[in-house]
């Protein structure tokens, strides 16, 4: 095989674009954990460690680039280093969204702990987009097409429980409209935002699971 | 390989018999068109460039190229579309040059050589027996990869070929047209009597270029233009395809893959054996090209 070196260079983006998005999730299933917990230092830790995503990202968009600038990468491998330069993109974001929780998890009131309200398990949701998220990087590190496409219907499933939990913790407040505290409210601004950016968790995903299926087989049906 | 003869120094040594009339529309090729498509070739040349259906101005129907017993093309089909840019890429000895002389029977002049199949232009085969090949030279230009200029000026290039040809029209007129539609006229206009042989090398060609195109022909071929040229005057050459192709069809050979992307609306890729492996959209193939022996080609994955 020729162009060794380039070959290589190919491959070790490839590997460090999945070793980002590892570490992204493992940060995304920790916020997940300070949330329900109620865990400040791991919250904190979520938070500060952004920083490093952050400076990854940005080590591997210099590589996308330079890889266009200098071997001029045409059809699988123009497609390849495409895709990964927005996968990059997608799995930054997922760090942001993290982040959110973290802070959002540093404001719970933990002397209000053990009444937290509205009593809907969110994280569930949360587990299940991470494990999306999963699922399309596999695909892009075995260049599996097939994997691609069922992640776009686990997306419908999301939304749906989204959706639900959303509406639940609206019923609910509304049950309770005499009952209202500040605390309760914050409680429940909490839950919608966590809710939101969970469901755009699963919207990357699905991002990146488009730009693997377009990487694999020129394929953009995900895309749009 | 270059035989060192300029399309025009055949045309000086053999056409006296076709050049006596000047009138282009008696010779066999300008008029033989299929009767089912004699006007569509006419009713194409008004639209432009941006139109994405166009004519087919040459077309090849199982062509095969032998040097003695050595196969060097193997039943090509293709359909060079009119007025665009048409790159043919491969390896060495894939034969894209061979195909390249085959179009204007330049490969006449190696005795051994030996085409079979149907080279069609305009649909007339241009290897039927009353085909004058010096007329269709006059049709079908070429560019070589080396400049070669005659040891003449600059003008007399430019008009040789006219000259040949015994035109009628203002000479010098025509001249600077050629050398304009070169992208090459600023830069000589006051030095028309200089020898061709004192501009730099992408003058060189810009000249080879003018020279072409001075005698009106429908198609330019070219071989490697760039290859012997620095980036910046490669730049120009590249630009100046581009133009050409408003009004001409051009055919070009290149091994610089970048520069086929750049600038060709459909990309031919050769492999070795002589084989046309996959023709079509430039984008296509440097993006997604059909067949895995073209991708590990164009990524340089290939031997």
């Amino acid at each position: 095989m020729a162009r060794n070196e380039y070959q290589q260079q190919l491959e070790a983006l490839r590997a460090a674009v999945v070793e980002m998005s590892e570490l992204v999730c493992d940060r995304f299933r920790r916020a997940l954990r300070a949330l329900e917990e109620g865990d400040e230092k791991l919250a904190d830790a979520v938070v500060t460690g952004d920083h490093e995503i952050n400076d990854l990202y940005l080590e591997l968009e210099q590589e996308c680039i330079d890889l266009l600038a200098l071997q001029q990468p045409v059809a699988g491998d123009l497609r390849f280093i495409a895709a990964s330069f927005k996968i990059i993109t997608d799995l930054e974001r997922i760090a942001d969204l993290a982040t959110n929780l973290g802070a959002y998890a540093r404001r719970i009131d933990r002397d209000r702990d053990r009444h937290r309200y509205p009593n809907i398990d969110v994280s569930h949701i949360g587990i299940q987009t991470i494990e999306m998220v999963e699922e399309a990087m596999r695909a892009y590190e075995s260049d599996d097409a097939a994997r691609t496409r069922s992640i776009d219907a686990m997306d419908d499933d999301v939304d749906a429980l989204c959706e639900r939990a959303g509406e639940a913790v609206v019923r609910d407040l509304l049950e309770r409209e005499r009952n209202l505290d500040d605390g309760i409210l914050e409680d429940v601004s909490r839950t919608l935002l966590t809710i939101r950016d969970i469901e755009r968790v699963g919207d990357h995903a699905v991002n990146i699971a488009a730009r693997t299926l377009y990487m694999v087989e020129n394929d953009d049906e995900l895309i749009y | 390989m270059n035989f060192g003869l300029p399309t025009l120094t055949n045309t000086a040594n053999t056409s006296t018999a076709n050049s006596a009339t000047n009138d282009e529309s008696t010779t066999p090729l300008e008029r033989d068109r299929p009767a089912d498509g004699s006007s569509s070739t006419d009713a194409g040349r008004s639209s432009t460039r941006a139109t994405t259906e166009t004519d087919t101005i040459i077309e090849a129907r199982g062509v095969d190229v032998y040097y003695d017993a050595d196969q060097a093309l193997q039943s090509v089909d293709i359909e060079i579309p009119e007025r665009q840019v048409t790159a043919m890429i491969g390896p060495s000895g894939c034969g894209k040059s061979t195909f390249l002389r085959s179009i204007n029977r330049m490969n006449d002049l190696i005795d051994i050589a030996r085409v079979e199949g149907e080279l069609r232009f305009h649909g007339k085969n241009v290897y039927d027996e009353d085909v004058d090949p010096v007329a269709l030279r006059r049709k079908i230009g070429m560019v070589f990869q080396k400049p070669n200029p005659f040891p003449k000026s600059i003008r007399d290039n430019v008009a040789y070929g006219l000259e040949v040809q015994g035109t009628t029209d203002d000479i010098d007129e025509r001249v600077e047209r050629a050398l304009k539609n070169a992208a090459l006229w600023d830069e000589v206009r006051d030095q028309l009597d200089k020898s061709g042989l004192e501009l730099s090398g992408g003058q060189q060609q810009r000249l080879c270029i003018a020279r072409a195109i001075a005698t009106d022909p429908e198609v330019i071929l070219m071989d490697e233009p760039a290859s012997a040229l620095d980036p910046v005057a490669t730049s120009k050459i590249e630009d100046l395809i581009e133009e050409l192709a408003e009004e001409y069809t051009v055919v070009i050979v290149t091994h610089n893959m970048q520069q086929a992307a750049r600038i060709s609306d459909k990309t031919a890729v050769f492999l070795t054996g002589g084989e046309l492996v996959e023709f079509g959209e430039t984008e296509k193939i440097f993006e997604n090209p059909d067949h895995d022996r073209v991708e590990d080609y164009i990524t340089g994955k290939f031997g």
